[in-house]
């Protein structure tokens, strides 16, 4: 290693410091060559480019380190280079950040950001090695190379695992050992179908010594209809589903057929890439079929804003804005959200390529008006006759909607073209009346056509006559259309709207100057040629085989699932400020084997599963704890806790509550009082359910979008897409699966269904204790629940009146056979072993 | 043996980082906290808090002594009109009935409902105005009480803010942008100062209405919600009707000792989990269960009001024992704020008197008055204002103009008013006694030392000892902060 220290100290200006010793020291510590995509440009990105980056209008000096010709050519006007590649002592970038005078030192004090020894010494060493430069890592195509050698060549069981042990051995850690079968079949059974195995399925599996007993029960699991609906959630996760529009009154809508579409895609095992088409532009295919229009609901699941007082446009560029950030975040892994209000500070897109991509959003008929949750465009979905009748009432109102607008063309004389608001004869409006002549008479709302009415009841009766029928007519129509089940899609306006970058992000501050077009951004590849460029376009582009981003970030999120983690932390940001893969070869292998199946999601969470690096035991060693307490390394299977919708539909399941039966309209299950009236001021009153639809898995609760399930915790609020697994641990959990009623009630069936399985105490516990946790209790633990169970017994012995209450809880019928002290007893038992930690989490 | 080739260079580094004992670089040590429910907090390299401050956590914060301990904020949901209640306009009443000027109207954005509206006359107060106390500041007729405590309280006459409807103005002010997703002020308090209350939330919320309902504003609970930071610092909504917590007591049939013997009995098989498992996060769990036992006891010991004397009932008025109004919510604050719980955030709708001017705003005002009051002198009795933070005002102000038709005196209304309004503070590190800043004479517009919704996020965050450019979390790649990258603190009403 050149001492450029000491070159640095003699006879030049500047001369700082020097290499500073702790600088020194850490520089001591680095690997012999430093990389430029793992190394140095995390630093760069997240300490310089904020003033140094791709946003022109934030950029300093002059100077800008995020690409590679700016970088080493000369600060504007100034013969002073940033980096000199093998010259870290030429390189001003390094002076500045090792100077010990404020005016100077980079990034400055008032940034409030630093760099640590560590870090500097890397910049040094980097410059030192020819400064080399990459592109980011994860714009460029993955490649799958050949797996790594590894020396326990007996371990691997599949390709994953070549990568796993690989680093595993670099780090001198050793896999944990596999876990036991009813520990497998339990982390299985909840990570493809979300619930827990049933006695005899675990039976089955430890019976069966052939060398296939494992890989059966991955395709059991797989093939089962409750694949389709634990992955449904995690998708209306990212989808941002809800069954209310989210804003003051919060009218329901009818979304639902198209999660059921959802599940029935996982189920079918619809290829991803057509999955994505059919979501994106379903209804631009040629010759599209209901289904491909229906899985366009899927940018339309977002919030609606229909307050009074609220701007219609607004309202309407915030929803477009919602499907282009939605689609990069889900798709590419970016934070496009960013660009929505000046060039991206970090990665390479700037604010006119966020508009570009916004361009193909920007052409849906819907308008930002209205308030109900069905804002055309809408698929109707109902049976013929009652669509027919809603057309018939429409026929209705566009009939008379041709009359006003002859009356208009009278009363509000304007240039052929132009709304009726531009005519000098609407000058005297006022307010909501004169945004409603911005309107075609059919478009208006029945609530734009009474202000409307109202301003012109006395000093117009004939036309006030007019508005007022063509009002009445449309609240007809709307109300009828109301009954109907119309689900909200997406459609392509046959005139297209223009699109303008909008300065600040601002909906009504658009840069005329310039109409923009739509295009994607060009640090990835381009559109082919010779296509038409429209949102159709966009979606195949995203499933292109060209395309870096869309199969890493989608194999990342799913890898999530089933480890805790993505193998990029960042689930959201595949960007320059993301966190960088910890298995980058391992990740990109996954990602285009995932696309040279076809894009085939079964056989990709196939592998993961059958991985040796899945079935590892979860068990937590102290060195595993000190060296990697968040699982990076993968030497142990991550035990994490199950999400609180799983919690939910197990205790039904054990219970034997659960009623199988997909799809189908939103259910409302147990809830406390008074929930939705508080959040409405008693406006909306919760309106509980009874019998079945009391026991559907929690992926059919009614979603209020300003009122979530109170039984869920750690949930996505359904806001805004949301793509990380949320973990934490409170009270108020504690309090939910130990005293809502779902839990009571499904504790109490339990134990009758415990009562009647079996005879003797012993093999009641056994059999309770299995249901729960998937395995039997061992002799210590049997002595407890045994004590407890005695216990129990006399205390509800001395207080009939308390066993009565709790063996009564809930609105399924009761067994009256059963003896209440005994079912009493193991009523609290098992609510006891449905909250054991182990029962809950995810072993 | 097999000739390894050269390791990946992330890898390679990593491996020393490692080897080395993560643990000792980090300024947190992890230990028995979470394995899973570790998050972001976790300083990356080149941290960007101070780490200067001696009184710093593992965040580095406070960054400097704080001078409050604990917030209650009163929200008054909807818009108190400032010209009605604390801005007094002497120039309204020589106008009334004429048209506002053009040159402050012009151009400026305003609710569809008066957007266009082209006859926009002035309207008088509809209450009375006087000086008060010491400080002689102007409180109306409407709120007595407050105008009896005028002398403990700061007005900042010059509040302004953006937004022009109800949703995105309160989610502006709780979390520092329109649109929802970010952490509310409760939340980022408690994530970066750490858990004060024993056996309580440290973030709770509160939610109130006017009897009559007499507007449509809801609550949505993104309103206390943490954003993007992690879910446990999300605000706890207490609710108004049966438990306060949700799901607080035992099924029937179920009784505390019953509930003390089962719970011995999960912790010890837990702990027989844990042996074989070693995840620190079962012995979470365990915590986590005693505390939901605790919070049985402790919550409705905070909701039992047989221990208050009855003169301080009467102080809050007659609402006091009806759950779920404002009268209410504000001695729960009080008794919240002596258990340290950190952040508790009142909310009170049915301000936003767009057609009912003259005879709902004064019932607000009879509601609303007395329990703030209240809640200034029972705190300061205490001895308790000194550390804690009052908070009174909401989203925006009310035009000076009419909405409506000024000939229907039945429906006078005022719009929602985004350029100028009031808002007052009391307690820990802020002046008492004075009026900051000053509208123009129609109450229109900001004309002295003009603050703006980030400058009074970026002047709580300093009472609780935060320099708000200091305290981020990055997200997105984004370092966030409260104030967004605005802000600027108000030290002219500091103490």
């Amino acid at each position: 290693m050149i001492c450029w220290y000491s070159l640095m100290c003699f006879g030049l200006t500047n001369c700082g410091t020097g290499m500073p010793d702790e600088v020194q020291l850490a520089y001591q510590d680095l690997p012999d060559k430093v990389d430029f995509n793992f190394h140095v440009r995390p630093i760069l990105s997240d300490r310089c480019f904020a003033c140094h980056g791709p946003d022109e209008n934030a950029r300093e000096s002059g100077l800008r380190l995020d690409q590679e010709e700016a970088i080493f050519a000369n600060i504007p006007d100034q013969e002073i280079f940033a980096v000199v590649a093998d010259h870290p002592e030429k390189s001003e970038l390094i002076h500045r950040i090792l100077s010990d005078d404020p005016k100077l030192v980079m990034p400055t004090p008032e940034s409030n950001l630093s760099l640590t020894t560590e870090e500097k010494a890397i910049l040094i060493k980097w410059i030192e090695q020819g400064a080399e430069w990459k592109n980011h890592w994860a714009f460029d195509a993955p490649v799958k190379v050949e797996v790594s050698e590894v020396k326990d060549t007996g371990w691997p069981r599949n390709e994953i695992d070549y990568f796993v042990l690989d680093k595993l051995e670099s780090l001198e850690l050793t896999p944990s050992e596999e876990a036991d079968k009813e520990t497998l079949i339990r982390r299985l059974s909840f990570d493809l179908n979300g619930l827990p195995p049933t006695p005899e399925e675990i039976k089955a599996f430890t019976e069966d010594t052939s060398d296939k007993a494992y890989e059966k029960v991955v395709d059991r699991l797989l093939a089962s209809t409750a694949y389709g609906e634990r992955w449904a959630w995690e998708w209306l996760d990212v989808a941002r589903y809800a069954d209310t529009n989210g804003f003051q009154g919060d009218p329901t809508r009818k979304m639902w057929p198209w999660r059921d579409w959802v599940i029935q895609a996982f189920n079918e095992n619809l290829p991803y890439d057509e999955f994505t088409v059919m979501q994106l532009a379903g209804d631009l295919k040629p010759s599209p079929t209901t289904e491909d229009i229906l899985a366009t609901a899927f940018n339309r699941n977002h919030t609606y804003n229909g307050e009074g007082g609220r701007i219609p446009e607004e309202t309407r560029v915030e929803n477009v804005l919602d499907r282009v950030e939605t689609t990069g975040t889900a798709w590419l892994g970016l934070t496009l959200n960013c660009a929505r209000c000046h060039d991206h500070k970090y990665d390479a897109l700037t604010q006119k390529e966020y508009y570009q991509f916004y361009d193909y959003f920007n052409q849906t008929s819907e308008e930002g008006l209205g308030y109900n949750g069905m804002i055309a465009p809408v698929l109707d979905m109902s049976p013929v006759e009652d669509q027919r009748e809603v057309a018939e009432l429409q026929k209705f109102v566009y009939a008379l909607a041709e009359k006003v607008e002859t009356a208009e063309l009278e009363k509000f004389p304007r240039e052929d073209g132009l709304p009726a608001s531009e005519s000098s004869a609407a000058e005297g409006l006022e307010g909501v009346a004169s945004y409603a002549l911005t309107y075609e008479p059919a478009d208006r709302t029945s609530y734009f056509l009474g202000q409307l009415g109202n301003f012109f009841k006395d000093k117009d009766p004939a036309y006030f006559g007019l508005i007022n029928e063509l009002r009445a007519a449309k609240s007809r129509r709307d109300r009828r259309a109301a009954e109907n089940l119309q689900v909200m899609v997406m459609d392509e306006l046959k005139y297209p709207r223009k699109t303008y970058v909008l300065q600040k992000g601002s909906y009504d501050n658009p840069q005329m100057g310039e109409q923009i077009l739509s295009n994607v951004p060009a640090f990835l590849p381009p559109l082919p040629g010779n296509i038409e460029n429209n949102r159709l376009a966009l979606a195949q582009w995203l499933v292109s085989d060209e395309q870096p981003l869309t199969a890493r970030v989608t194999v990342n999120r799913y890898w999530q699932a089933f480890f805790g983690n993505g193998l990029v932390k960042t689930i959201e940001d595949f960007g320059v400020q993301g966190a960088l893969p910890t298995h980058p070869e391992l990740l990109d292998w996954l990602a285009v084997d995932f696309q040279e199946s076809g894009w085939n999601l079964k056989a990709l969470l196939k592998k993961i599963a059958m991985s040796a690096t899945y079935r590892q035991s979860s068990k937590v060693t102290n060195e595993l704890l000190e060296v990697d307490p968040e699982n990076k390394y993968l030497a142990r299977a991550t035990r994490m806790r199950l999400p609180s919708w799983m919690i939910r539909d197990q205790a039904l399941y054990v219970s034997g509550l659960l009623v199988d039966s997909i799809g189908g309209q939103p259910v409302k299950p147990y809830q406390p009082e008074g929930i939705w009236e508080e959040a409405t001021f008693g406006k909306i009153k919760y309106e509980q359910d009874h019998g079945d639809a009391l026991y559907r898995r929690s992926l059919y609760t009614f979603w209020r979008r300003i009122s979530g399930p109170t039984f869920l915790f750690d949930n996505s609020s359904r806001q805004v897409c949301n793509v990380k697994m949320l973990n934490t641990n409170t009270p108020l959990h504690a309090l939910t699966t130990l005293n809502d009623i779902t839990y009571t009630e499904a504790a109490r069936v339990m134990a009758e269904k415990v009562i009647t399985a079996k005879t003797d105490d012993n093999d009641r516990l056994v059999y309770a204790f299995e249901w729960a946790t998937s395995r039997r209790p061992s002799s210590n633990e049997l002595t407890i629940l045994k004590n407890r169970l005695n216990d129990l017994r006399t205390e509800f012995a001395e207080d009939k009146a308390e066993a009565r209450k709790i063996t009564s809880i809930g609105e399924y019928r009761v067994n009256q056979e059963l003896d209440k002290v005994e079912y009493a007893a193991y009523a609290v038992l098992s609510s006891l072993l449905l909250n054991l930690d182990e029962t809950i989490t995810r072993q | 043996m097999i000739e390894k080739e050269r390791m990946h260079p992330f890898e390679e580094y990593q491996a020393r980082i490692t080897r080395r004992g993560f643990f000792g670089k980090m300024a947190q040590g992890i230990g028995v906290a979470a394995l899973g429910s570790m998050m972001n907090p976790i300083p990356s390299l080149g941290s960007t808090t101070s780490v200067t401050a001696p009184l710093g956590n593992s965040l580095g914060l406070p960054h400097f002594v704080p001078k409050a301990k604990r917030v209650i904020y009163l929200f008054q949901n909807g818009a108190p009109s400032h010209v009605d209640l604390f801005d007094y306009k002497p120039t309204l009443r020589k106008w009334h009935g004429k048209q506002i000027p053009d040159s402050l109207t012009e151009g400026k954005r305003f609710s569809t409902m008066t957007g266009k509206q082209t006859a926009r006359p002035v309207i008088a107060e509809i209450s009375n105005f006087k000086q008060r106390g010491q400080s002689g500041a102007w409180v109306s007729d409407f709120m007595p009480e407050t105008a009896k405590i005028a002398d403990e309280l700061c007005f900042i006459k010059s509040m302004h803010t953006e937004s022009v409807n109800h949703a995105p103005a309160i989610t502006f002010f709780l979390t520092g942008s329109e649109q929802p997703g970010r952490p509310t002020i409760g939340s980022w308090l408690t994530y970066g100062l750490g858990s004060t209350a024993k056996d309580l939330p440290d973030f709770v919320a509160m939610t109130s209405r006017d009897k009559e309902a007499s507007c449509g504003q809801i609550f949505y609970d993104y309103y206390w919600g943490s954003g993007f930071l992690p879910t446990k610092f999300q605000g706890v909504k207490f609710r108004g009707g049966g438990d306060p917590v949700l799901y607080l007591k035992n099924p029937e049939g179920m009784s505390r000792p019953m509930r003390r013997k089962m719970l011995d009995d999960m912790r010890a098989l837990n702990e027989i989990n844990l042996q074989e498992y070693g995840d620190p996060e079962i012995s979470t769990r365990i915590t986590q269960y005693e505390m939901s036992y605790k919070m049985q006891m402790s919550v409705p010991d905070l909701t039992d009001f047989s221990d208050e004397p009855q003169h301080i009932l009467n102080m809050y008025g007659p609402d006091v024992h009806r759950k779920g109004s404002f009268a209410f919510n504000c001695l729960m604050a009080r008794r919240l704020a002596e258990r340290d719980v950190r952040f508790i955030q009142c909310m009170h709708a049915g301000w936003d008197q767009h057609k009912n001017l003259n005879y709902q705003l004064k019932i607000q005002c009879q509601d609303t008055d007395a329990p703030s009051a209240a809640l200034v002198k029972d705190l300061k009795q205490r001895g308790m204002l000194e550390d804690t933070l009052v908070i009174w005002g909401g989203e925006f102000g009310r035009t000076p103009f009419l909405q409506g038709n000024i000939e229907d005196t039945r429906n006078w209304g005022r719009d929602h008013h985004p350029y100028a309004f009031t808002l007052w503070m009391a307690g820990a590190g802020v002046k008492p006694g004075i009026s900051y800043g000053a509208t123009d004479e129609f109450g229109f517009n900001v004309a002295e030392k003009p603050v703006h919704v980030h400058d009074f996020q970026a002047t709580v965050m300093h009472l609780l000892g935060i320099d708000h450019e200091q305290f981020t979390f990055k997200h997105q790649g984004r370092r966030y902060r409260l104030t967004d990258v605005h802000g600027h603190v108000v030290k002219n009403i500091l103490t």
